[in-house]
């Protein structure tokens, strides 16, 4: 899990605000891989999550006039990234591209091969079953169990009462315990 | 409290963000309830299966991108854009035009010169006199002696001088002293009129005469001439070598450098300089300044936890190149060690296999159909 998200990087946003391309490059440095991450655990496709991360700066940087400054940055673009996730994710001509598991199989020979082939199979399973969640769930999951935000910045950033984030959460890690079990 | 009221709060007692009251009331029904225990047991362990996830890592390459994208567009194509907006087909129609077009304009720029240094070559290597025999052997760097020395050549040539093309001011910079080498453009019509008068004749000749000129050159010399002149043609340099021509004296030492703008080098000093410059100005691989593959995302990411990073790191090319690949890259991202290689598909098994004797790998990795697959290993303790 990521650290929690911390204060904004100090003058950034001023900077930002004055169209300052050095800021909106260190904006991008500083967040691109909690994005990128965000992106990843819920389309499952790293082209497409790419392709999601770079979207969600250049809105962030199109709309930056218009951020009040009452949520962090990083919640700010987790909200932008979530909803651009969800809404690819509800398209209905999204390209589905699962090959990761077929490169993933590693065969064991070795004693240490075998852990590590083990170790890749855990892994393996926890992120199919992370995929089967349904989408609300996986993103309340990966925004916690993942990132690390907090329930309020979870809320905040889905516009969410943070008892319906502390349900979806609890719903996801059930369903995730009962599909892991055999690794238990 | 109930075993699902109880369960119902297991999640939450894995953030600690119950309520004293709540917490209290489920620590007296886990007190009792062995099933509950083994059910928050297996909650906890998923919890922290989910929190042990390595974290994920965007692209390399991704700031600039984004930055990149970020960039306004420039006024002429948006203007090209608004234009193209209504006609959705016409853009594809004009490009190919205007790429046909670009391509004739190049080749009808670049024929006569190429011709007429084909001409030049075959003059000095026929001329008997004793000044064609010096300008012979010379190589790439003197050859317009030759043209020089033709009485036809001369004859336009300096009626040419007196106002060099843009577009032919290189070529027509010799090593003659005498040549007045700032004049603009009447030159490059008489020089292209010259290479044009002899239609007939060049054109169906020009290549076995430039063929038999070079035979006469030294090995090196012809080798750098038509090297220089198939770099010309193939890409139509001529077009822009004139661009940045003028005037001074051709000093061959100058050749490697880009000429200052108002400077001129004999043609062909410049087209050496052009073939030799080509392979440093091939774009380079963002990813690391040995690889050949295109700055993209790899298209298996993986992390590999050693005793011995630097162990590792020759393990890893040592292995790639046992199971046909290569290294491509080497970097540090966020302090780690990141190794690039490209492994071939088909033995891609074997090297999962044998990388995970290295130590303890995770892999992530995105479906594609290249037969040669870029991998980006990050080597940590």
């Amino acid at each position: 899990m990521r650290e929690g998200l911390g204060a904004d990087p100090p003058g950034l946003l001023p900077r930002l605000r004055a169209g300052d391309p050095r800021a909106f490059e260190e904006f991008v440095i500083a967040y691109q891989h909690r994005v990128f991450g965000v992106a990843l655990r819920m389309l499952g496709n790293r082209a497409e999550a790419e392709e999601i991360a770079q979207e969600v700066f250049l809105r962030a940087h199109r709309a930056i006039a218009d951020f009040r400054g009452e949520a962090r940055l990083g919640t700010w673009l987790y909200a932008i990234a979530s909803r651009l996730c969800l809404n690819r994710l509800a398209s209905p001509d999204r390209r589905l591209a699962r090959g990761d598991d077929a490169l993933m199989d590693v065969p064991a020979s070795t004693p240490d091969a075998a852990a590590a082939a083990e170790r890749a199979e855990l892994d393996a399973a926890l992120r199919a079953a992370i995929a089967e969640l349904p989408d609300d769930r996986r993103l309340v999951l990966v925004l916690r169990d993942v990132e690390g935000l907090s329930y309020e910045q979870i809320a905040e950033a889905l516009a969410l009462d943070p008892g319906t984030v502390r349900s979806r959460l609890h719903r996801a890690r059930m369903q995730l315990k009962e599909k892991l079990e055999r690794f238990a | 409290m109930t075993c699902t009221e109880t369960r119902d709060l297991f999640s939450a007692l894995a953030d600690d963000a119950l309520t004293p009251g709540e917490r209290a009331a489920l620590d007296a029904h886990l007190a009792g309830c062995a099933e509950c225990r083994r059910e928050l047991a297996g909650l906890l362990r998923t919890v922290k299966l989910v929190r042990a996830m390595d974290p994920v890592h965007a692209p390399a390459g991704f700031v600039d991108r984004v930055v990149a994208a970020a960039q306004p567009a420039p006024w002429r194509s948006l203007l090209g854009r608004r234009l193209m907006r209504p006609w959705p087909t016409l853009p594809l129609g004009a490009a190919a035009l205007l790429l046909i077009g670009g391509l004739a304009v190049l080749l009808f720029r670049g024929s006569p010169e190429q011709q007429r240094a084909a001409h030049d070559q075959l003059e000095a290597a026929r001329a008997p006199s004793s000044e064609r025999n010096v300008a012979a052997p010379q190589s790439v760097e003197a050859p317009p002696a030759a043209v020089t020395a033709a009485p036809r050549s001369d004859t336009d040539l300096s009626k040419n001088y007196s106002e060099p093309p843009k577009s032919e001011s290189m070529r027509a910079k010799t090593a003659a002293p005498t040549t007045k080498t700032d004049a603009p453009s009447p030159r490059a019509r008489a020089e292209r009129a010259q290479a044009t008068v002899p239609n007939a004749s060049r054109d169906s000749v020009s290549s076995a005469r430039e063929q038999e000129a070079q035979q006469r050159l030294t090995p090196p010399a012809a080798m750098e001439r038509r090297e220089a002149k198939r770099e010309l043609a193939d890409r139509g340099q001529e077009a822009l070598a004139p661009a940045v021509g003028g005037r001074s004296a051709a000093a061959p030492s100058a050749e490697r450098q880009p000429p200052p703008v108002g400077a001129a080098t004999p043609a062909p000093a410049m087209a050496t300089a052009k073939a030799q410059a080509m392979p440093q100005s091939a774009p380079l691989s963002r990813t690391g300044p040995m690889t050949g593959i295109p700055a993209a995302p790899p298209d298996v990411t993986a992390r590999l936890r050693v005793a011995h990073v630097s162990g590792a790191e020759r393990a890893l090319i040592e292995l790639a190149a046992r199971v046909g690949g290569r290294q491509t890259g080497r970097r540090i991202d966020g302090g780690r060690l990141v190794v690039e290689l490209a492994v071939p598909r088909d033995t891609y098994a074997e090297f999962v296999r044998e990388a995970a004797a290295l130590g303890a790998v995770s892999i992530e990795s995105q479906a594609t159909d290249r037969p040669m697959l870029a991998v980006a290993v990050t080597v940590s303790n």
